[in-house]
């Protein structure tokens, strides 16, 4: 038999019901959060333009290129494979130069690391910026400045990769553990050497892991990359597509979608063995 | 303690947290081998002293003086010889018990061999020889993230003697201990005093084991002086004055 309970847990219990159902000025409130959800939606829709009936229309021109795709071309494999590699490549060396250059910058910009703490607010802008800017648009740059090929397209990775390996460095030196920096600071070393010997440990794992994620993002990433000069299987893809030739564009395709697989596994399988 | 004994010494410091008082015009002598604990309720300042005592942070006034050189000047080879032991241990999880007392060889190491990672033979030997101390030799190659509180601790310590220290700053050392491995801390602690003719300061909260095991003891209390006197004469008087209130103390004192 439980007791009778307390005149003020009574009173607890009304008040709390009362919060629960909520007051009409809060339901309104959301009610109309989401007429201005819906809104937004609407008008993005009309500026995206989209047209179903359009979609419907092109359906069976899309169905005739389909059945043209077969059979596929593979007396031109070879060709398409080394492109690939050259895909793969700029990815392996633009993620490599990423990583080195993210280093400095993420220890400039970690609030409890950096040795210039007026630094921290522009590096951490800086590598914002190059978050923002995608590797097509670098790549389509550096197309201009270096020629066509695909050391533009490494150009255009690095850079971009650059920023985003950073920030997550930095974030991840922001959340490791001060005190065994502190610890080891206090024994004497400097602070340089403090940061090898008891931050590099501990964020390394996290940032392999994030090195091997920004490589294969950047395989799959750099496969448009030739559509702008910028080298890799990505020409090949724009070139079958201006001669609509769609056995060619599913060979390669189907290309795409096996390395990229394969490297995508092998590369989870890597970062499980890590962590 | 003789004078020439005296390793840590505070001429006339004063020190704030904020605006309150830590210590006013705080004369302190620790000698060689002497262990000295700090004692005083939560807020009484006794992080803070520690800290202004390893030079972490600078004295609002007077000096801190380590074997007759004033701290907050101290070069490389100076701030080595303080050692510093943490309420969490704070060893690098991810690296061997051994690599973290290394880290006590840091620095004795040029900044290039430090940065390599490249220590002497004569270091690794050493370091190894400060696990034994500590009774963790058996456990060198094991990462320190999976030994115990207890364990780790001692690693700690190991790495502190590594410094080959003038004096050993403790903040609550067994705060995250159990009582067993707690006592068997301290003891070690004393030990080294008595062996090595290092200089401890320790900062705790249980009074008896404190008594029982200091040689002195500095009294802290907020916004009152300080009392220093040997172990043997604190009673409950010097309790109340810290703490504001009398324990009662079973045959100790």
């Amino acid at each position: 038999m439980k007791p009778e309970p307390s005149h003020a847990v009574l009173q607890a219990l009304e008040a709390h019901a009362h919060a629960r159902t909520g007051r009409v000025g809060r339901r309104a409130l959301r009610f109309s959060a989401l007429l201005l959800a819906l809104g937004l939606l609407a008008a993005s829709a009309h500026i995206a333009q989209v047209d179903p009936a359009r979609l419907i229309t092109g359906l069976p021109r899309l169905g005739h290129w389909l059945a043209t795709a077969w059979p596929p071309k593979l007396d031109e494999l070879p060709i398409f494979l080394w492109r690939t590699a050259e895909t793969v490549a700029m990815a392996a060396v633009g993620t490599t130069i990423a990583t080195v250059l993210a280093i400095p910058m993420a220890m400039l910009a970690s609030r409890n690391l950096t040795p210039w703490p007026r630094l921290y607010l522009p590096a951490r802008w800086l590598l914002n910026a190059l978050r923002g800017i995608d590797s097509f648009v670098f790549a389509l740059l550096f197309v201009a400045a270096v020629g066509l090929g695909p050391f533009a397209g490494v150009l255009g990775i690095a850079l971009h990769t650059w920023g985003s390996a950073g920030k997550f460095m930095a974030d991840t030196i922001e959340s490791a553990p001060l005190g065994p920096m502190q610890a080891v600071e206090a024994t004497g070393a400097s602070r340089l050497v403090a940061a090898r010997f008891a931050l590099v440990p501990e964020v390394m794992p996290a940032v392999l892991s994030s090195t091997l994620y920004l490589f294969e993002f950047n395989v799959r990433a750099s496969t448009v990359l030739g559509v702008v000069g910028a080298g890799g299987i990505g020409q090949e893809l724009k070139n079958s597509m201006d001669l609509l030739d769609f056995a060619r564009l599913a060979t390669i395709i189907v290309v795409i979608l096996v390395v990229v697989t394969g490297i995508d596994q092998f590369a989870a399988w890597l970062r499980r063995r890590l962590v | 303690m003789a004078a020439q004994g005296v390793v840590l010494a505070t001429r006339a410091l004063c020190k704030r947290l904020g605006e309150r008082p830590i210590v006013q015009g705080l004369n302190l002598d620790v000698g060689r081998g002497e262990c000295l604990a700090l004692l005083g309720p939560s807020g009484a300042g006794k992080t803070t002293l520690i800290r202004c005592l390893s030079g972490q942070l600078p004295p609002d006034d007077g000096q801190v003086l380590l074997e007759g050189h004033n701290v907050d000047v101290l070069g490389r080879s100076r701030r080595r010889r303080v050692a510093v032991v943490f309420q969490q241990f704070n060893l690098v999880g991810r690296i061997s018990a051994l690599d973290n007392v290394l880290a006590g060889r840091l620095g004795y190491l040029p900044v290039w061999r430090a940065m390599l990672g490249r220590f002497e033979p004569c270091d690794r030997l050493q370091a190894l020889q400060c696990l034994e101390r500590v009774g963790m030799l058996e456990h060198a190659g094991r990462r320190a993230d999976t030994l115990s509180g207890g364990q780790q601790q001692r690693v700690a310590i190991a790495r502190a003697l590594a410094q080959q220290p003038a004096v050993i700053l403790a903040d609550e050392p067994i705060a995250s201990l159990d009582p067993v491995n707690g006592a068997a801390v301290l003891d070690l602690l004393r030990d080294i005093a008595r062996t090595e003719g290092v200089a401890v300061v320790c900062s705790l909260h249980q009074l008896e084991l404190a008594v029982a095991w200091a040689d002195r003891i500095l009294g802290m209390a907020p916004n009152r002086p300080a009392i220093d006197l040997p172990a043997h004469r604190f009673d409950a008087d010097t309790s109340a004055h810290i703490y504001g209130w009398k324990p009662e103390f079973g045959g100790i004192a």
